[in-house]
């Protein structure tokens, strides 16, 4: 009686690991740049004290989930994501600790869009950005051809609609 | 193409009241401001007077530029004097219909009517805010008659709705008797809300220093003889539940749950009137809500979870009667819904999900638990409080955890899903999956290592509905995931 579906399978561009890596060690950059000058001005200008036990706290942990956002979360992130498109539904999942599995019926989809940042397109890369009616998807990235063909796919199949709204 | 209408002149006065009913506080303060010689004062009335003047001929001129008309199956509106808007509103995107009649409207004859579309935003709704009754009628039977000469197009006749009546063969299914009213006005305990008023009255009295010698006698005296206190307390407390029963016949006296093949109708309230329409063909989902008191005695709630749900102010409109007998509320879903049926046994938590959710740590506890131990309030002179409300929190988390876990239930029959969720207020849902628009399966770890499942699911109401399980089995879920894909041969597409 139920239609068989099949766990998802397709993978992210595996570029995306290096993709994440730069952007994250980019913003971590900034922020340790932003709060180095602040315990400089600290040290400088001699603020209250505990500001600068504050400070140095935020530092230690900005720097701690660096490390774990730089290093190891990409990897994470890579080796369990996964999605499908079927004529019928979208699937996806992703999620080492969390592993979390959404199912969207093609005829919810509302837009599909494709994107691409500067570190992304260094690597010729796209992430695409599913709409429906009650969320929005990303699928963080995608060889071009791969993420032009599924958006493509995508928008022809959620092009039919239920009869029952 | 001169056919645009004003709306009703009444909207002027109605407008104008709710401008002084809302700026009443600053004109008596513009009052008072006159003793007050400072210039800034004298600044702040003409600023009053200017935003007053601007106000009410700003009231007068909408009037004059707002315009509607019907042409084509649609409203089309007009709007705005110095930015133009025009907006059209198909009849076939009309979700709801709303009527609200304020003691106001009723003087005069008038009523209030909003057509509600499924989106959401200022935008979403076609509103009349005072309209004759009679133009009322007409608009909604237009909006009527251009839904169902859609409706009645071959694809979806073949479906539920056979044939299109006129509102001839409407069932009434509920109108609450004198027992329920009381029922009622027993559980929203509106009658203990006098107490701490009347006891705060009588810790002033004892304050007045300004009471005159005699006066002061003669409360004393009252004081002093117990016998009078006591009435006194009887007679507030009759009072009181007098007054609480009168709020709750005031506001669920006059009720009913009427419905026709295509929509259930709502009317209610004694001085101010509600009508509410719900298309059936828009029930996304339906929950039975139950209190902890409503549960002592048999009564339940029952929200319509609708695609064109109504305006935020209103939540209260997706509610049928908030005091039903239990049993009564499982039938009239039945009745109402025919397709819709309430299963009475659902499977329960196994044993492992108790402990998952037992042992979970729960971080409102650790956290205020932390800031009591640091900052050690005391709270009536008492220095050990914060251990005590330490423990007091631990307490209610175990027993609301506990109460959940027991209160779980869930089971998937053919096209509908029905789950039990809630500890001290118990929510049961029930969806089919044609309504459900997404679903998700989440696992932490623990769930993982434990072979359980987190299930979510999303209707689309106004805008969206989450509904979830915790911890169920991983076979559940896996079932849940089956059951949701197996949609596919119930839809029908264009």
């Amino acid at each position: 009686m139920y239609s068989q579906i099949h766990a998802p399978e397709g993978r992210l561009s595996k570029d995306s690991v290096k993709v994440w890596i730069i952007s994250k060690a980019i913003s971590y950059a900034i922020w340790i740049a932003i709060f180095s000058v602040l315990l400089y001005l600290d040290y400088r200008f001699f603020w209250y004290e505990w500001i600068g036990w504050v400070l140095i706290g935020i530092t230690s942990l900005i720097a701690l989930s660096g490390i774990w956002s730089i290093l190891i979360e990409p990897f994470l992130l890579y080796k369990n994501w996964r999605y499908d498109a079927t004529e019928e539904f979208l699937q996806l999942k992703s999620g080492a600790f969390n592993e979390e599995h959404q199912l969207v019926p093609m005829t919810k989809i509302q837009s599909v869009a494709t994107n691409q940042g500067p570190i992304l397109r260094k690597y010729g890369l796209y992430s695409l950005t599913i709409e429906t009616m009650g969320s929005t998807h990303r699928i963080p990235s995608l060889p071009k051809e791969v993420a032009i063909e599924l958006r493509n796919l995508i928008a022809h199949y959620a092009k039919i609609k239920e009869v029952d709204e | 193409m001169n056919d645009f209408k004003h709306y009703h002149p009444f909207i002027i006065f109605m407008n104008l009241w709710t401008l002084v009913k809302n700026s009443f506080t600053i004109f008596i303060f513009f009052i008072v401001s006159f003793a007050l010689s400072s210039p800034l004062y004298s600044y702040g009335r003409i600023a009053f007077l200017l935003f007053f003047t601007l106000a009410v001929i700003k009231i007068i001129l909408d009037w004059f530029v707002d315009k509607y008309e019907i042409v084509n199956e649609s409203f089309q509106i007009r709007h705005g004097l110095f930015i133009k808007n025009e907006r059209i509103v198909p009849f076939t995107k009309v979700q709801n219909v709303q009527r609200q009649t304020s003691f106001i409207h009723r003087l005069f004859g008038l009523t209030s009517l909003t057509l509600e579309t499924g989106i959401a935003g200022s935008d979403g709704a076609v509103v009349f805010e005072v309209i004759a009754v009679k133009e009322a009628d007409r608009i909604e039977e237009l909006v009527k008659k251009g839904e169902s000469e859609i409706e009645t197009s071959p694809e979806i006749r073949v479906e539920e709705y056979p044939e299109v009546e006129s509102k001839m063969d409407r069932i009434i299914h509920f109108t609450p008797t004198k027992k329920d009213v009381l029922k009622a006005s027993f559980t929203s305990f509106s009658f203990l809300l006098l107490i701490p008023i009347v006891g705060s009255i009588f810790s002033k009295i004892e304050k007045f220093e300004w009471v005159e010698n005699k006066a002061k006698g003669i409360f004393s005296r009252i004081f002093e003889s117990s016998f009078t206190i006591v009435i006194i307390i009887i007679l507030f407390i009759i009072v009181s539940i007098i007054i609480g029963i009168a709020r709750t016949y005031i506001k669920y006296g006059k009720y009913e749950i009427a419905s026709d093949d295509e929509r259930i109708y709502i009317t209610k309230g004694v001085l101010h009137e509600s009508a509410f329409t719900i298309t059936k063909n828009n029930v996304q989902a339906i929950e039975i809500r139950q209190s902890a008191i409503k549960r002592l005695l048999g009564l339940a709630e029952i929200k319509v979870i609708s695609a064109g749900g109504v305006g935020e102010g209103v939540l209260e409109a997706n509610s049928l009667y908030p005091f039903l007998p239990i049993n009564r509320a499982y039938e009239m879903i039945h009745e109402i819904l025919p397709s819709y049926e309430v299963i009475q046994t659902m499977e329960r938590l196994p044993r492992k999900s108790f402990w998952v959710r037992m042992l979970k740590p729960s971080w409102f506890w650790i956290i205020s638990t932390l800031a009591l131990l640091y900052f050690k309030p005391p709270i009536w002179d008492i220095e050990q409080a914060w251990w005590i409300i330490s423990v007091v929190l631990l307490l209610i988390i175990i027993v609301s955890r506990l109460l959940n876990y027991f209160n779980t239930r869930y089971t998937l029959n053919e096209e509908f899903i029905q789950f039990k969720t809630g500890s001290f207020e118990t929510t049961v849902f029930i969806s089919k999956r044609t309504k459900i628009i997404e679903i998700s399966v989440t696992r932490s770890k623990i769930q993982q290592l434990l072979g359980l499942a987190s299930i979510l699911t999303v209707n689309h109401a106004k805008p969206f509905h989450y509904s979830s399980v915790d911890d169920v089995p991983l076979e559940m879920a896996r079932n849940f995931y089956a059951w949701y894909v197996g949609r596919i041969d119930q839809i029908k597409t264009e």
